[in-house]
């Protein structure tokens, strides 16, 4: 650690990050546009110029981003001249901005527009027309530019370049036509697209699916993890008037994720949103399901089990800890060995995020004392079971439709899932919170714990898969002669 | 046409037939002083210590200490990494074009100077970055390489020494940015010349990442003169902080427009009298720029001045590349203020906010005024601009070179700015109106 004072009072800085860090850890406020912890600081927008003194020279104006910490150094960051030089920059940045934010998608979460309203000028100064360029130029499918709101920061051309290590934006043209591009106009490839819009830090890349969604201040944000694959980035899902998930966007982790979160992830919020749910529960005959509340299809549940215990019970890997601490316990009470489904893999497995693996929270389950079965193993067990109980988000979607329609209809087939499984074999279907409605723990790939929110309320008449398992198991004591809670 | 009264060597051979060839060149002491410091065994050190006595200044434009900058390069003993020298050869400062006289009539001045230079800082390899449009200078300079290769001047083992060392050529593409020496380094690497922050400065992390010195033609040319003739001889030219030979360029309203040779510290006035025969056609000075566009406007009550680094910095301006503009009377300074800027703003990289609108925004203000649409606070608000945009408030230094001739216009030529506001037109009776490249944007309406 080195000494430096900021603002007249002596702290210590950690001399590998850039000045702006000491700043900001030690509450001076200092904006910045181009630069970004996880990128290499070019200091080209300018807007971070704090008071520098060093040793016998003279008191000069530098960018924080790009100025190392030396022992020694004192920086004021509120001195007129500091103040003036920065109110310069961001009156040059201001000189060509469209200023459309009653219109723009990042308002409200804008750094342009958050520094002009604390240190801009009332009234501005400029009365030359502003230059005009595309304001909706589609960078392929995920990111729409608007080239009038650049600041050409080059966050965008840096994050290709540094993180995902295959640079496709550039910045082209010189000087005051300089506008971000892609090479020969060719549209955006690549998982991690949609961190771009993040890092934008004003209105110029946004999601074409979150273009004219909402307004930022009007989206409630939870804290939460994403059960894509097992790297279980940390996220925060925004959620509208409590009721429609507008937006996952990656929170920082730093050991995790990051700053970042892959597309895969990122778009998977359709699925929170799905409308056709399991309401309460329904009881299958003949394969027509019969829409029945919560309490009669665990009745229906308990007088199953009451003959059948030693049933096949098989969980899904989207399974929360806290959930498989009572599954583990139903399975006990029933005397069934606990089995957990394997994670669906696919092919987006990569250097920077994505694990292949589609699902949150094997490495947990399987510390927990489940044990992984292969969809091939576990369809080939529910052909010869007599009873079977399927439990949690997904299941029937990972064990596939067709083959659990191929089931003869002298299984006895309990479902716990989000929806109901309309195949002949099953008898009742009793529905659960997805991943937004619940709150619980995931462990990742490394074994890191990450915490799910529940950001908004289950349809009606869903209670938590743990009560449902509870309720069963307390109904079942007294048959099975096991202790209940 | 340098004056007799005044000693001088850097033209001197430049007058001699074929005298860009190698033969003319050693007939006239051409290596001379290459040989004595190989074959006598001057050490690298002795040879910086030289030029730092020698007080020689960059001609590049900033007036840098050459010895001084030869010195930050690491040890090499320490620093094992491979190091380079670059060769500023870009020359685009408008007005300015004397390192093109002596790469066409003297290369192997230039390459002479080139590896004592590499021989002091213990380099082996140099680029020579050339301007694009310089194709007859690329071409003369590329010949005389190939001469010297053949005369064991040059690649392994020079003259049967342990020195070796070998140059390259790069020819720009025309860009102005790629004369400043960081954007020059990533052009030469390939990239956009986008100039790089400093720190790191080049001698610790220069081309591809290793120690590198950067100088100019003209600074390079002078090398050899001092080891031939030392430092005591050099520091009886010009003035005790700006010794030596400088070559003026000077163009404009002059009768005898050209390149010349004249001691540093000579007046102004001498230059444009004595070496370019007076303002053109007898008329009046009306302004000068005395060392390339980014020097900004004199008026003609100082044309008195010495060309000398102290003088002109006391005036508020630079020696810069040397290169002198004169304006006579029948000149619009809003006008030729105008057509300056629009440079700078084609120009400029783009990477930093003030440089980027800043030069665009003088450029729209200057043209709103010499086209009659100027208000009086307009003459405030380019100074304000000027100052946001400088001094040392961006990555490199072009956003100080539009400043300065700007505050020069205002401060100097106010007069001139207020008389186009308030008749609403270009008051200069011959100005050919509008700057000749059509306006990027349309004018507006604007408040009385
Ligand atoms: C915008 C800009 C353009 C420049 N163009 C040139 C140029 O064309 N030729 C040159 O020698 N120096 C140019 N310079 C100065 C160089 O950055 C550098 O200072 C010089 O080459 C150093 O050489 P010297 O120490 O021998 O003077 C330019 C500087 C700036 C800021
Ligand atoms: S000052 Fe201008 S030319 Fe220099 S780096 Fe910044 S934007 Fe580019
Ligand atoms: S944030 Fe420091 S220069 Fe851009």
């Amino acid at each position: 650690m080195t000494r430096i004072t900021i603002n007249g009072k002596e702290v210590e800085a950690d001399p590998k990050k850039p000045l702006i860090t000491a700043c900001h850890e030690h509450a001076a406020q200092v904006p910045m546009y181009c630069y970004h912890p996880g990128l290499t600081p070019v200091g080209s927008c300018r807007i971070c110029q704090v008071e520098l003194q060093q040793g016998e020279i003279p008191p000069r104006i530098v960018v924080a981003c790009r100025t190392p910490v030396a022992e020694g150094m004192v920086v004021n960051t509120e001195t007129p001249q500091a103040h003036d030089a920065r109110r310069q920059c961001l009156e040059f940045l201001l000189k060509n901005h469209p200023l459309d934010c009653p219109i723009c998608d990042k308002a409200g979460e804008c750094d342009l527009q958050d520094y002009s309203f604390s240190e801009g000028q009332a009234e501005g100064r400029s009365v030359e027309p502003r230059r005009k360029l595309e304001k909706r130029k589609n960078l392929g499918d995920v990111i729409v530019l608007d080239q009038e709101r650049c600041i050409l920061c080059s966050r965008c051309v840096r994050f290709f370049e540094d993180v995902t290590k295959k640079p496709q934006l550039t910045v082209s043209g010189l000087g005051s036509r300089s506008v971000i591009s892609t090479f020969m106009d060719r549209p955006l490839t690549g998982n991690y697209q949609g961190n771009v819009a993040d890092i934008c830090p004003v209105g110029a890349l946004t999601l074409s699916g979150f273009r004219f969604q909402a307004r930022v201040w009007n989206l409630d944000k939870h804290l939460s993890t994403c059960g894509e694959c097992s790297r279980g980035c940390s996220i925060t899902v925004e959620v509208l008037r409590r009721k429609e998930v507008k937006r996952l966007r990656p929170h920082f982790n730093e050991e995790v994720n990051k700053w970042w979160m892959c597309d895969h992830g990122r778009f998977s919020y359709a699925r929170l949103n799905a409308e056709d749910r399991l309401q309460g529960a329904t009881l299958h005959q003949d394969g027509v399901p019969h829409p029945v509340d919560r309490e009669t299809g665990i009745a229906a549940v308990v007088d199953m089990l009451r003959v059948h215990s030693g049933a096949y019970i098989l969980i899904s890997p989207w399974m929360t800890v806290e959930e498989g601490e009572q599954a583990l316990a139903f399975c006990h009470a029933l005397a069934s060995p606990p089995r957990l489904l394997a994670p669906p893999t696919n092919d987006l497995k990569d250097d920077l995020l994505h694990t292949g693996e589609a699902a949150p929270n094997r490495r947990g389950l399987e510390g927990q004392g489940f044990q992984t079965q292969s969809r091939d193993d576990a369809l080939s067990a529910l052909a010869a079971a007599e009873c079977a109980v399927l439990i949690g988000e997904r299941i029937t979607e990972i064990l596939g439709v067709e083959a659990l329609a191929e089931l003869s209809n002298s299984i006895r087939l309990i479902i716990f899932d989000t929806h109901a499984l309309q195949v002949s074999a099953t008898n009742v279907c009793i529905g659960i919170p997805n991943a937004a409605e619940r709150t619980g723990t995931w462990i990742n790939v490394d074994g890191h714990a990450g915490r799910i929110a529940a950001a908004k309320p289950a349809p009606p008449g869903v209670a938590s898969l743990t009560r449902s398992l509870e309720e069963i198991r307390a109904a079942l004591a007294p048959v099975a002669g096991e202790v209940g809670s | 046409m340098t004056r007799e009264s005044h000693p001088t060597y850097l033209l001197d051979r430049t007058r001699l037939h074929d005298s860009h060839t190698l033969d003319v060149h050693r007939k006239n002491d051409g290596y001379r002083a290459l040989e004595t410091i190989l074959k006598e065994g001057h050490s690298p050190e002795q040879v910086i210590d030289l030029i730092k006595n020698s007080g020689l200044r960059g001609r590049g434009g900033a007036g840098f200490p050459t010895g001084l900058k030869w010195s930050f390069m690491p040890d090499a003993n320490k620093d094992r990494r491979a190091r380079y020298l670059v060769v500023n050869a870009d020359e685009s400062e408008p007005g300015t074009c004397k390192d093109r006289v002596l790469m066409e009539e003297d290369p192997h001045g230039l390459i002479e100077g080139i590896l004592i230079g590499c021989y002091a800082m213990r380099i082996r390899a140099a680029y020579i970055y050339v301007r694009g449009e310089y194709r007859f200078a690329y071409d003369r300079v590329a010949a005389a390489i190939e001469e010297a290769r053949r005369a064991n001047l040059l690649g392994k083992n020079i003259l049967g020494s342990t020195f070796s060392c070998e140059i390259w050529m790069h020819k720009g593409a025309g860009a102005y940015i790629c004369g400043e020496e960081t954007g020059l380094m990533e052009s030469l690497e390939g990239k956009r010349g986008h100039p790089r922050p400093k720190p790191p400065f080049p001698a610790g992390f220069g081309l591809w990442g290793q120690p590198t010195t950067v100088n100019n033609v003209e600074t390079l040319f002078n090398v050899p003169f001092i080891l031939d003739r030392g430092a005591e001889w050099y520091q009886s030219m010009g003035t005790e902080n700006s010794p030596g030979n400088i070559l003026i360029a000077i163009s404009g309203h002059v009768e005898r427009p050209g390149v010349f040779e004249v001691p540093l510290g000579i007046s102004a006035r001498e230059v444009l009298e004595d070496c370019a025969g007076g303002v053109w056609k007898g008329r009046r000075l009306k302004a000068w720029i005395p060392g390339g566009s980014s020097t900004g406007f004199l008026p003609a009550s100082e044309i008195g001045l010495a060309m000398d680094h102290e003088s002109l910095k006391n005036a508020r301006s630079m020696l810069g590349t040397g290169a002198m503009i004169i304006l006579d009377e029948t000149a619009c300074t809003v006008r030729s203020m105008e057509i300056l800027s629009r440079f700078y703003e084609h120009e400029s990289c783009g990477q930093c906010s003030q440089c980027r609108e800043g030069t665009q925004w003088l450029t729209q203000i200057l043209h709103r005024i010499e086209n009659g649409q100027g208000r009086m606070e307009d003459l405030d608000l380019l100074s304000s601009l000027a100052s946001g945009m400088a001094p040392g408030k961006t990555i490199c230094a072009l956003a100080d070179a539009a400043a300065i001739p700007t505050h020069s216009l205002v401060r100097h030529f106010r007069d001139e700015l207020e008389e186009h506001v308030r008749r609403g037109c270009c008051p200069v009776p011959s100005s050919p109106g509008p700057a000749a490249a059509p306006p990027r944007s349309p004018s507006v309406e604007v408040k009385a």
